[in-house]
């Protein structure tokens, strides 16, 4: 792949993550040396990580005005990388070459940003919504989506809205949809998965924030 | 006059669906269109539309612009423009409409007043309460 970056262009300074201990201090170095990308190669966890060394640090403010975050899908558990609308790493260096840029909302669970989504089991569940709660007698899944990762879920997903889309739907067919902009959620007997890689223990708090990292995405990505 | 396909048409664009499993207990106050199937506790106002459907138990006051009330509401139903009360509906509490439309099989257990009336009622009360003071 490294060679095919290069044939397009697209040489940089290559980091490897594995190896590293410190991955907060050495992405925000990068940073402060002007890298005008950064492209994450590997999953949402890799994607994850580098969101998660840059937000809310000295170094943020550098980021979005100057930096770009591109991603080159490898394995599994590629859902932000779908959601862009790349399908691969061949792909993914055309797209990376073509840079169409989105500014999108993140997430918030607890400390951890998510670009994708959270979701937890539906029985069980508790959802605090401003005057109001939701309660869920049903096995079956609650998602928070900022960005909408599956082609084939029919709902209105916008990553630039400053909401987050809620959605129920459980073994009884039934589906339950609502936006909000803050909510907490509580299930004693589950965890909270956030972009299907980091677990959380609930009761938790997710909110959203708007606008908060550019990106390269694809022509065919899963949002207007 | 209240089928699924009337629904889906009015409600394609629903902002807030509340699905057969899930119980919403609180005050809701929403700007788009609702669909209620599972259970209501609370309030509900909206500057849209509500379905209320036929499996659907609402323990609330209600108001939206127009309602279609298909389900069981224990408590008052106020449509601003029209109120479309179903053959399964079944309501005890008052209801307000500008228009109305109320199908065979449906039951109400309560005052059935047409807003106009109501503001009309109300104005009556404080020229009433003016002319006391008066004397």
């Amino acid at each position: 792949m490294e060679i095919r970056l290069t044939d397009l262009g697209l040489n940089g300074k290559i980091i490897r993550l594995g190896g590293i201990k410190n991955i907060r201090g050495t992405i925000q170095n990068e940073i402060k040396l002007g890298a005008k990308t950064i492209i994450a190669v590997g999953n949402n966890q890799t994607i994850n990580k580098i969101i998660g060394a840059i937000i809310d640090t000295d170094i943020y403010g550098d980021f979005q005005k100057k930096t770009l975050l591109g991603i080159i899908p490898i394995g599994s558990d590629n859902s932000i990388a779908a959601s862009f609308g790349i399908k691969n790493e061949e792909e993914a260096c055309n797209i990376l070459l073509a840079r169409r840029i989105e500014k999108l909302d993140l997430g918030l669970v607890g400390s951890h940003y998510f670009l994708n989504q959270a979701s937890i089991q539906s029985l069980g569940t508790t959802l605090e919504i401003n005057d109001y709660t939701l309660e869920v007698s049903e096995k079956g899944e609650v998602k928070i989506i900022n960005l909408l990762s599956d082609p084939k879920e029919k709902i209105k997903s916008n990553p630039h809205d400053g909401l987050l889309d809620i959605l129920i739907r459980t073994r009884k067919k039934d589906q339950t949809f609502l936006t909000v902009k803050k909510i907490k959620i509580s299930n004693p007997g589950n965890k909270l998965i956030v972009d299907g890689v980091v677990e959380i223990n609930p009761p938790v708090e997710i909110s959203i924030m708007k606008d908060k990292v550019n990106v390269i995405v694809g022509r065919d990505r899963l949002f207007e | 006059m209240f089928s699924k396909e009337v629904r889906l048409e009015k409600f394609k664009d629903a902002e807030t669906v509340i699905g057969g499993s899930v119980k919403m207990k609180g005050n809701f106050q929403g700007q788009g269109s609702i669909i209620i199937e599972g259970i209501l506790e609370g309030s509900l106002k909206t500057e849209a539309n509500l379905f209320v459907g036929d499996k659907a138990k609402v323990v609330a006051n209600i108001e939206a612009k127009d309602a279609i009330i298909n389900g069981e509401v224990r408590g008052n139903v106020k449509a601003r423009n029209y109120l479309a009360i179903g053959g399964t509906a079944k309501i005890f509490g008052d209801v307000q409409y500008s228009e109305i439309s109320i199908e065979r099989g449906a039951s109400i257990n309560g005052q059935v007043l047409m807003l106009a009336e109501e503001h009309r009622r109300h104005e009556k009360k404080i020229e009433e309460k003016e002319i006391e003071i008066e004397k």
